[in-house]
């Protein structure tokens, strides 16, 4: 398959030539729309037995927003790959985007409505027909939007964006009802808020890992699942070996080593919670140093002053002359980018340490240039504002709940149940809600509450569009298109709304007949906002080449301007000690949540194959297990396989102990994802939900779950549960399988130990 | 020429170093471990393509696992001076593969590709190979494996789903090789070029940790990369002589 080249992809699809561009997949990449059967001699055209036929199409299984490319063999879906012409994915794709297969067939899907028989929670549902069920909701809905109670009805979606999106907005927005929330454990809530409040900006920057050569990131795992992991996986590849003489470095900065802490050339564990702190700490020093000459430099040092070295170390739990290490090679090492993330904005602190880490960024000035944090254009199309709820948010829906505000839900994609810990009271609340109705396409613990199910398609059967979060610095926009006829009597959640509105009446203001007509609709508005192109006609032409390209968008970046902090902003710089629930006395361990890439927020655990992959760093399938050091190991007196209760202020759980050799003393972690009561046979009944016993403590500015700011106890419990692992021994012995390049302290001019942690030249020898 | 001179001879001209130089195509992957990370898109991915089953808690539990690609982990140090270096572990396609010489039916083989092939038609489940394979990646199918309906929807046709009884492993997606090849036939062209075919884990490798090509070709990508002066084969002292190059990874001296 052809490189493409990220600069260039788009000048050879959609806007500059109908379908050149994309290779071998374009020719065959449009989908023809089957309406009956056809029996096999005169097979629909582009169809050939034994010909696999590709659809391109976009990723739904994370927020990223990879573009992928299915591979259809007669009518099946037979395999799912990065689509090279994708900005994000670039023909590459991730664990858990190659399993989107065993969401379509997997054996648990709802196959038709569902109407509760028995009491909820029991499981009892009766079959019913589309017919009869939308009638009856509509029916319902527009009696409710009549008498102006349509503010009683909340839609509780995932993370949806694109026209998906604006026509969710659209239908509240005619019931008259503000309740549309978008919950995802995993959005960074804190660091949209740090970048508001540093940047001014309110989509997620690109962050330049590829032509960055010294990445330091505080607690984002970015190879392994946060914000857009193929593509950060993309950077860091290229960041290494792809570049004339020059190595990046990258240090990561977390309590426990995650798979991007494995990667890093350095692996440093602060205190849980302090690394904001730390970044100020490395801020002081540069700044002490002379690396920053800017105007409001007197407001800087006034910001800075009381992170001097001592206390920061004191503070961190990291040396004082590692800080000012990691700081001299952040502050030489050209162009070099500061990341922050995961566990560091999930504390009671999120925010402030997250705009400490953009503030390192702005000191050495890696912001607008190439290798650093650049700037992108809002989304191409769909709604501005967010809708993503907080933890906080999530509280006040359930709050409504329990005050009966709230006459109906309707659920599309979401799994609060499962991510909201058992603290938040959210299960509890739904109980009140006199009619509870899902779209979800699998019976999730939410959706095993519901009176109504109304099984959506999933994504690789429906029309959609996307624009990536974070995008990579202009403007693109992806189109998915069903690759498979729907297996079952399911449907697209944007036809549901639509059918659900022409049936209340409403059909002046939802015109289109389905959400593929919507979407071209909405596009022709894509289109007319484009450079107008003689190779492309009129709609017809264009939109054809989006859908066989699968993406559509600029391909250059605008020039940034000069980037200076807000007023008091600077003034506002400062990091508290992070806040935990519980005690240190009674609960001696933070306790560290994490997600992994196979399971993601648990979503990942109803496909075999996620399930069957051995964790990353573990090799451990199928379980939950709790990390401890060697060293705390031995204190407790518990080995590998004892079973442990790990309690907090919100609860106690059950799980076996791993011996982690990567984890600071102080620190527990557990992998989430596991845990599921329903969910399917392949989730259900393997591990525990360690969001369970997590306080509802919360980020002060955002109210998102600080899900990392739990502290707990262990207790032995007697139990044993050997860890099903796919791994041998865990060292090498000797035996010279992974070798090493070891680049010395001779490596660097002199020698010094600054030297060493600055670009490292690599000599690639040709024959 | 007595049976064991003679069998020597054999052997001798078997094993000669360059015997599949009068062939198109020597097939080789290098790993840059330097760019690896270890996130197993690549095991995913392998399972996709080569209907490789879902076995189940149990069977894994009792070391039955069946994906043909793995990341092995091998920790190094002592907190905080504590490093996880990751290396995929998959066939190695051995141009004198120990595996080859033991199998009783010849149902391994070396093919004119340099692909180490297994024939599963011949395979009698003695395990041998298996043994032999100083790398252990060969897999037993100790029971017949399905797929919950309709999961085996998903399933690639191009690859036969294997039975009990049956040994497998990593082809290098020989399914790919041949279609690549058919198609070059149709072109009119003699050879596949360069880019032309890629396994299912080095098209999906989101770090191109993983290139694969043909050795034969020196303008090829894999050609280059095995100039590196960083390449090495792991097990280099049991004179394989695998079709898999690794590149070393850097470790600064932190």
């Amino acid at each position: 398959m052809p490189n493409v080249d990220r600069r260039h992809f788009l000048k050879l699809v959609g806007a500059g030539g109908v379908g050149a561009g994309a290779g071998f997949m374009l020719s065959e990449s449009r989908k023809h729309p089957v309406e009956h059967l056809v029996p096999y001699p005169v097979p629909p055209e582009e169809f050939s037995p034994g010909i696999a036929t590709w659809y391109n199409s976009v990723c739904s299984m994370c927020s990223a927003g990879c573009g992928i490319s299915v591979r259809t063999r007669e009518g099946r879906a037979k395999k799912i790959e990065g689509n090279p012409a994708h900005p994000v994915s670039q023909g590459r794709l991730c664990a858990l985007g190659q399993s989107g297969l065993q969401a379509l067939y997997n054996p648990d899907r709802i196959a038709g409505p569902l109407v509760r028989a028995g009491r909820r929670g029991e499981l009892e549902f009766d079959p019913t027909t589309w017919e009869e069920s939308l009638a009856e909701l509509a029916n319902q809905l527009e009696l409710m939007r009549t008498a102006g109670r349509g503010g009683g009805v909340a839609l509780l979606s995932g993370g949806v964006r694109g026209h998906l999106a604006s026509l969710l907005e659209l239908f509240m927005g005619w019931l008259g009802s503000d309740r549309l929330l978008h919950y995802d454990f995993n959005h960074p809530a804190t660091l949209y808020a740090a970048n508001e409040r540093f940047f001014g900006e309110s989509e997620l920057p690109y962050y330049d890992i590829e032509n960055s050569r010294y990445v330091l990131s505080f607690g984002a795992d970015f190879i392994g699942h946060w914000l857009s992991p193929v593509h950060h996986g993309l950077g860091f590849g290229r960041s290494r070996q792809a570049r004339d003489g020059i190595r990046g470095r990258f240090v990561q900065i977390e309590p426990r080593m995650s798979l991007t802490g494995a990667a890093a050339d350095e692996w440093i564990a602060a205190s849980p919670g302090t690394e904001g702190i730390l970044a100020l700490g490395i801020a002081r020093r540069i700044v002490d140093q002379g690396g920053y000459q800017g105007e409001d430099l007197d407001a800087w040092q006034a910001a800075l002053d009381a992170y001097a070295p001592e206390s920061v170390a004191e503070q961190t739990g990291v040396a004082a002359d590692t800080v000012a290490r990691l700081a001299d090679s952040f502050a030489e090492t050209q162009p070099g980018l500061a990341i922050g993330g995961g566990a560091t904005g999930n504390h009671s602190n999120g925010v402030d340490a997250l705009v400490a880490v953009n503030a390192l960024n702005h000191l050495v000035g890696n912001i607008g240039v190439e290798g650093g944090v650049i700037f992108n254009p809002p989304p191409a199309f769909g709604p501005t504002a967010s809708r993503q709820a907080s933890l906080a948010r999530m509280l006040e829906l359930a709050e409504d709940a329990r005050a009966g505000r709230i006459e109906l839900l309707i659920v599309s994609n979401a799994n609060p149940v499962f991510n909201l810990p058992e603290a938040a009271g959210f299960a509890e609340a739904l109980a009140e809600i006199p009619q509870i109705v899902s779209l979800s396409s699998f019976l999730d613990e939410t959706t095993a509450q519901a009176d109504l199910i109304l099984p959506s398609n999933t994504y690789l059967e429906s029309w959609g569009d996307d624009t990536p979060a974070p995008g990579v610095g202009f403007r693109v926009g992806a189109v998915s298109q069903p690759v498979v006829e729907p297996l079952y009597d399911t449907r697209a959640t944007g036809d549901i709304v639509l059918e659900l509105a022409h049936r209340m009446g409403l059909d002046l203001a939802f015109p289109w007949p389905n959400m593929e007509e919507y979407l071209k609709y909405s596009w022709r508005e894509v289109w007319s906002s484009g450079t107008p192109d003689p190779a492309i006609p009129d709609f017809d032409t264009f939109w054809t080449s989006v859908v066989r390209a699968g993406v559509w968008g600029d391909d250059t970046r605008a020039p940034s301007g000069e980037f200076a902090p807000g007023a008091n902003v600077v003034e506002g710089i400062g990091v508290a000690a992070p806040e935990f629930a519980g005690a240190e006395g009674e609960y001696p361990f933070a306790l560290h949540p994490y997600l992994s890439n196979a399971l993601h927020d648990g979503r990942g655990a109803n496909l075999p194959w996620m399930q069957e992959l051995p964790d990353a760093l573990t090799g451990v399938v199928y379980g939950t297990w709790v990390e401890v050091n060697p060293v705390t190991a031995e204190q407790l007196g518990v080995q590998e396989g004892d079973v442990v209760a790990i309690e907090s202020p919100a609860g106690s759980i059950e799980a076996p102990v791993l011996v982690y050799p990567a984890i600071m003393p102080g620190v527990v972690a557990m992998p989430i994802g596991q845990g599921h009561e329903q969910y399917g046979r392949y989730a259900h009944e393997h591990g525990v939900n360690p969001i369970n016993v997590l306080a509802a403590q919360t980020e002060p500015d955002t109210g998102a779950l600080a899900w990392a700011a739990t502290r707990v106890r262990l207790v032995p419990t007697g139990g044993r549960e050997d860890l099903v692992k796919v791994s041998g021994e865990a060292r090498e012995l000797g035996r010279e399988i992974v070798q090493i390049a070891a680049v010395g302290a001779g490596a660097g001019a002199g020698g010094a130990a600054n030297a060493r942690l600055n670009s490292i030249p690599i000599t690639v020898v040709n024959t | 020429m007595s049976l064991i001179d003679d069998f020597l001879a054999r052997w001798r001209e078997y094993r000669a170093p360059g015997y599949y130089e009068e062939f198109d195509y020597h097939w080789t992957m290098t790993v840059d471990l330097d760019r690896c990370t270890g996130c197993e898109a690549c095991v995913t991915a392998c399972q996709a393509e080569n209907n490789t089953p879902i076995v189940g808690e149990e069977a894994i539990a009792r070391g039955r696992h069946m994906q043909w690609m793995r990341i092995e982990r091998y920790w190094e140090g002592e907190y905080p001076d504590v490093k996880l270096r990751a290396i995929p572990m998959f066939c190695q396609h051995c141009d004198a593969a120990p595996c080859e010489t033991v199998c009783p039916v010849s149902a391994t083989y070396h093919n004119q590709d340099g692909l180490n092939a297994q024939i599963y038609n011949r395979c009698i489940g003695t395990r041998s190979c298996a043994v032999y394979c100083p790398y252990e990646v060969r897999y037993f199918n100790y029971n017949n494996h399905h797929w919950d309906a309709p999961l085996e929807q998903q399933l690639n046709p191009d690859v036969s789903v294997r039975e009990k009884g049956v040994m497998e492993k990593c082809t290098f997606c020989i399914q790919r090789i041949r279609q690549a090849k058919d198609a070059a036939k149709d072109d009119g062209r003699r050879r596949v070029q360069d880019g032309e075919v890629q396994p299912a884990c080095v098209q999906t490798c989101p770090t191109e940790a993983l290139v694969f090509g043909d050795r034969k070709d020196p303008e090829s990508g894999v050609s280059q990369m095995l100039g590196n002066e960083r390449a090495y084969t792991v097990l280099e002292e049991l004179n394989t002589d695998p079709s898999v190059v690794y590149l070393k990874k850097v470790e600064a001296d932190a």
